[in-house]
């Protein structure tokens, strides 16, 4: 009789076509390639190196996105993104532009990511497209470049800590409060290498945005991926977004864990993660006088619709305070536009907000946005590394509830009180 | 496949930032950046005065942990190593070693081989021989996949050599 798998164990057996488990290795068919303006540049230098004018492995299973420095912000940034539209022309693969949005997104908006598919890039949040079932892994360029002529790369199979999230979410509660009282217990090196699976009621009743959060923050555990057992709010994405048919992806009984984590989550209060560590992580009361002097709500795990929405819903005739500054940037176009649809741009530009076109935005140094030495800011990504958003400044991260109550009073603010 | 040459040993947690400092990341030439190799580690500097080709790494647990940067495994291969003998290596850094050909082996008492050793590694079978001290150790070896990957001289000179 066939051993239970895990939900990894699942995808790599069917994409390496035998039977593995945690701790094999094996070689993986794979269906999407992805490189970005950043990475992408030294992924071709070393393609071409390595294979000259040779064809890439399907031209529609290779994407290139731009999603990091849109629009080049130098000539550098613009002699990189001109090497990328000519090797994407030379090739017919496909290119995402400088008006599209931060390229996970879009290739889940474009129907090119499916449960059990398994996706490369040069992103380092590529597994974010767990959120989809799907395992995504951001490599090295020789590993992109060699997948690019090949179509297939070599893999460990992960051990997988099951994480069960156990109660309802509380109402102002969202899955960026989750996924940092989980790092505050896992910490930053807490599942490295390790694959994740969550289950329990809370992530059944998760929906398809918060997933995206969930997933995209395994990367601060040092986690390979994240993978959520699905709801129907995976299939109606798909289903939108024209993905074609598709298997559900769900763990087998009997797998075996290296370890399984319960949490619960009903008794959860607002929190943030104060500088420097992502897993650094207090209660938002006990934080709320230190002083905010800008705002931002994007990036890849929190620049969903239903994020932005979050934010206005707070936002809605007010304004913020004279002291902060707060830009907000839709993950993608079909966000963005979503969002204007709905009279989020009105509420935001009311409130005194900058608007800026679709990405990654104040993810890094490289957007507009950077702070001055002292300056502090509130933001809605995924990482507070010292350093990474200008000298001497100090980066807190919360969901977007938080960060839109904050920008309204000048200081850290529980959104409850908002 | 053997590989023999004279041992010089590093301790436990030889970070990436120690192998190679993250100051020469800009650099791109090979012969360059291998004479960084070892560099930020304690002992780095009589290592890139004094050490000459095939010669064999020895180090604790965890070699090559922190930033996944492949400068390291470069550096090191370009400076004339042949093979690196650790107690256990980072993930990264053992993926980065098979994609850029750096053979490596794990075994479990590393100490036991001193600086200057006469040392030789049948990467295959894992056995290592130690003609100094006339000892033989059982070592690791990598799996089958990560073997022919490395012996082919990484991933893109065996993707070549497959299609």
């Amino acid at each position: 009789m066939k051993r239970d798998q895990t939900m990894i164990e699942k995808i790599f057996s069917r994409a390496s076509g035998k039977d593995v488990f945690a701790g094999d290795y094996a070689w993986l068919k794979l269906n999407l390639v992805a490189m970005r303006d950043f990475g992408g540049p030294n992924v071709v230098q070393e393609y071409r190196l390595a294979f000259g004018d040779r064809k890439i492995f399907n031209k529609d299973q290779v994407a290139v996105t731009f999603d990091l420095h849109i629009p080049p912000r130098d000539e550098k940034v613009a002699v990189n993104q001109q090497l990328l539209r000519q090797f994407a022309k030379d090739q017919g693969a496909k290119l995402f532009d400088v008006n599209t949005g931060i390229g996970q997104h879009i290739l889940m908006e474009s129907g090119m990511v499916k449960p059990w598919d398994v996706i490369i890039g040069t992103d380092s949040h590529m597994n974010l497209l767990g959120a989809v079932g799907a395992a995504g892994f951001g490599m090295g360029t020789t590993d992109v470049a060699g997948a690019m002529y090949k179509g297939s790369l070599w893999f460990r199979v992960p051990e997988t800590i099951k994480m069960v999230l156990n109660g309802t979410m509380p109402a102002a509660i969202s899955s960026k409060d989750i996924i940092l009282h989980i790092l505050s217990v896992v910490r930053t090196d807490g599942a490295l290498h390790k694959a994740i699976e969550f289950t329990g009621e809370a992530v059944l009743k998760m929906p398809f945005h918060d997933r995206i959060t969930i997933a995209s923050m395994v990367t601060e555990m040092s986690g390979e991926i994240g993978l959520l057992e699905p709801n129907d709010s995976v299939k109606d994405f798909l289903d939108k977004h024209k993905a074609g048919p598709f298997d559900t992806l769900t763990a087998d009984n009997d797998g075996i864990y290296e370890s399984i984590m319960e949490f619960d989550i009903s008794k959860l209060a607002p929190l943030i993660s104060c500088p420097h560590s992502p897993d650094n992580v207090e209660r938002v009361t006990d934080m709320k006088d230190v002083k905010v002097d800008q705002v931002f709500i994007g990036s890849c795990t929190n620049g969903r619709y239903e994020d932005l929405a979050s934010a206005a819903g707070i936002l809605k005739g007010k304004k913020i305070s004279n002291t902060v500054r707060m830009i907000i940037v839709p993950a993608t176009m079909e966000v963005a536009m979503q969002a204007s649809n709905a009279g989020l741009f009105d509420i935001f530009m009311n409130a005194g907000v900058v608007i800026t076109n679709p990405g990654c935005a104040l993810c890094t140094t490289g957007h507009p946005g950077i702070l001055a030495p002292g300056e502090t800011m509130i933001s809605t990504s995924n990482r507070n590394f010292h350093g990474k958003l200008g000298k001497g400044a100090s980066v807190y991260l919360a969901s977007p509830a938080t960060a839109a109550a904050s920008a309204i009073t000048g200081y850290i603010t529980d959104p409850r009180e908002a | 496949m053997k590989i023999r040459g004279r041992g010089w040993c590093f301790g436990d947690d030889i970070d990436t930032d120690q192998i190679y400092p993250g100051k020469y990341l800009p650099l791109t030439d090979k012969t360059e950046m291998a004479k960084h190799a070892m560099e930020g580690a304690e002992g780095g500097m009589d290592f890139i005065k004094g050490v000459k080709p095939h010669a064999v790494i020895i180090a604790g647990k965890n070699f090559g942990c922190g930033s996944s940067r492949e400068h390291a495994t470069v550096a090191i291969k370009g400076i004339g190593i042949d093979i690196v003998i650790a107690r256990s290596f980072a993930r990264i850094f053992r993926r980065n070693a098979v994609n850029t050909g750096l053979a490596i082996i794990e075994m479990d008492e590393p100490t036991r081989i001193k600086n200057n050793d006469d040392i030789e590694v049948d990467i295959i079978t894992g056995k290592i021989t130690n003609y100094s001290r006339n000892e033989v150790y059982n070592g690791h070896p990598v799996s089958p996949l990560e073997m022919d990957i490395m012996q082919a001289g990484g991933l893109l000179e065996y993707l070549k050599k497959m299609c």
